[in-house]
């Protein structure tokens, strides 16, 4: 088993917590964004 | 072919501090700026193909991201000024998939998003019974090998993440676990796009196939995007169906080891699940909802689609930033064993659900 035995390392997803719920982040600034083009507050996203 | 790593020492007093938005800066930037530079690519060699009739090969700025973030995480690295920010990959990704379901009239959503139900359903079954069958085959860990089962068969590092806090592995477990998953998804970045070539699969069949096989939700949307916008948008709606089911599986695993008496007991099972549900499906069918119903106009629905790009742009970059070539030694053999025979099995089980599907005219 030593191939398990523990390495000096850790995943970056283990090191960082963010400050956010990135999923109810990503979600109220989808709609967000979604609701400012729809009423013309932002008018045209190209890429 | 891994996670990106820092010391642990260094980490382990990071651990229960979250990280400050102004610390993210740096690595948002990076994460645009590779994000760009991959688009800039595109558009480079696509004018000097065209201008000086040069036989260039057009690879699209998804590839290029992927190539560039690569580069600088296997050569000069990561610096730790650059970590926090990576970090946000996730925040663009989710936001991509919430904006592309301005792409899906929700009857599509329904049909084939019902067909993937289906479909996952019977590969959760069949790679949780696999997986588990080879980490008793091989002796691993029993926790490294639920952990690995549950991140092959749900949605990767998300699911592993998930079931961290509810089967309580130790880290050493769960890095191991996240860096086998991870590594078996870059592997699939090159290998699904030219096995789709090779079989002829339509951009709708190869798109279901990425978004049943590939574990991570980042590595499955590229491994389809890289075969095709269309394909990847068909990765996005399998792979949501699939992370849909995260849940239901940990909590499985959570009573289980509950049972052994090596992990806490769930109180309150509901709530778990609501926990455990990745809350940015429901902005996604949302928007989906909102299409359908006409609430945008057609030029609206094309910004929508555009800001998906503009979102995916950076989360690419961070798939590349975050994969670690030489990690994928330092893993062990046996873990990465367990997980390229279970991926396989997973990947020729998905693959002939979708053939069947779509050769029986369940699928259109």
């Amino acid at each position: 088993m030593a191939n398990l035995k523990p390495t000096r390392t850790r995943p970056l997803h283990l090191a960082h917590k963010l400050p956010f719920n990135v999923d109810l982040l990503a979600v109220g600034i989808g709609l967000a964004l979604a609701a400012l083009i729809r009423f013309n507050i932002i008018h045209q996203i190209s890429f | 072919m891994s996670t990106q790593t820092i010391p642990l020492s260094i980490a382990a007093e990071a651990q229960f501090k979250p990280t400050s938005l102004i610390a993210t800066i740096p690595g948002v930037a990076l994460l645009f700026g590779i994000g760009l530079a991959g688009k800039l690519l595109e558009h480079i060699t696509t004018v000097l193909s065209a201008q000086h009739h040069l036989l260039l090969p057009h690879i699209e700025y998804v590839l290029w991201a992927i190539l560039l973030g690569l580069f600088v995480s296997n050569t000069f690295g990561v610096a730790t000024i650059f970590r926090p920010g990576v970090a946000t990959y996730e925040l663009w990704l989710k936001l991509g998939i919430v904006f592309v379901g301005a792409r899906f009239l929700l009857q599509d959503v329904l049909h084939i998003g019902g067909l993937s139900l289906a479909l996952v359903a019977v590969e959760l079954i069949l790679s949780l019974s696999v997986m588990t069958l080879l980490g008793r085959i091989f002796r691993l860990p029993p926790k490294l090998t639920s952990l690995l089962a549950i991140g092959s068969s749900i949605c990767g590092v998300t699911a592993i993440m998930a079931a961290q806090g509810a089967i309580d592995p130790d880290e050493e477990d769960t890095s191991t676990a996240i860096a086998a998953i991870l590594s078996l998804g870059a592997i699939a970045l090159f290998t699904f796009p030219a096995i789709g070539h090779l079989l002829h699969m339509s951009q709708q069949a190869y798109g279901m196939w990425a978004g049943l096989a590939v574990d991570n939700t980042a590595e499955s949307i590229v491994t389809g995007s890289l075969f095709g916008s269309e394909a990847g948008r068909w990765a996005i709606l399998a792979k949501t169906a699939r992370s849909s089911f995260i849940g239901f599986v940990v909590l499985g695993y959570a009573v289980y080891w509950a049972s052994q008496g090596k992990a806490a007991v769930v109180e309150n099972k509901a709530l778990f699940l609501w926990q455990k549900f990745p809350k940015f499906i429901l902005g996604f069918l949302a928007i989906s909802f909102l299409a359908t119903g006409g609430f945008f106009t057609h030029p609206q629905l094309d910004s929508l689609s555009n800001l998906s790009r503009w979102a995916f742009l950076p989360a690419f970059a961070g798939v590349g930033l975050r994969t670690n070539l030489k990690d994928l030694v330092g893993q062990g053999w046996r873990p990465l064993v367990v997980g390229v025979l279970g991926e396989i099995f997973i990947a020729l089980v998905t693959l002939g659900l979708v053939y069947w599907s779509y050769n029986h005219g369940v699928a259109r």
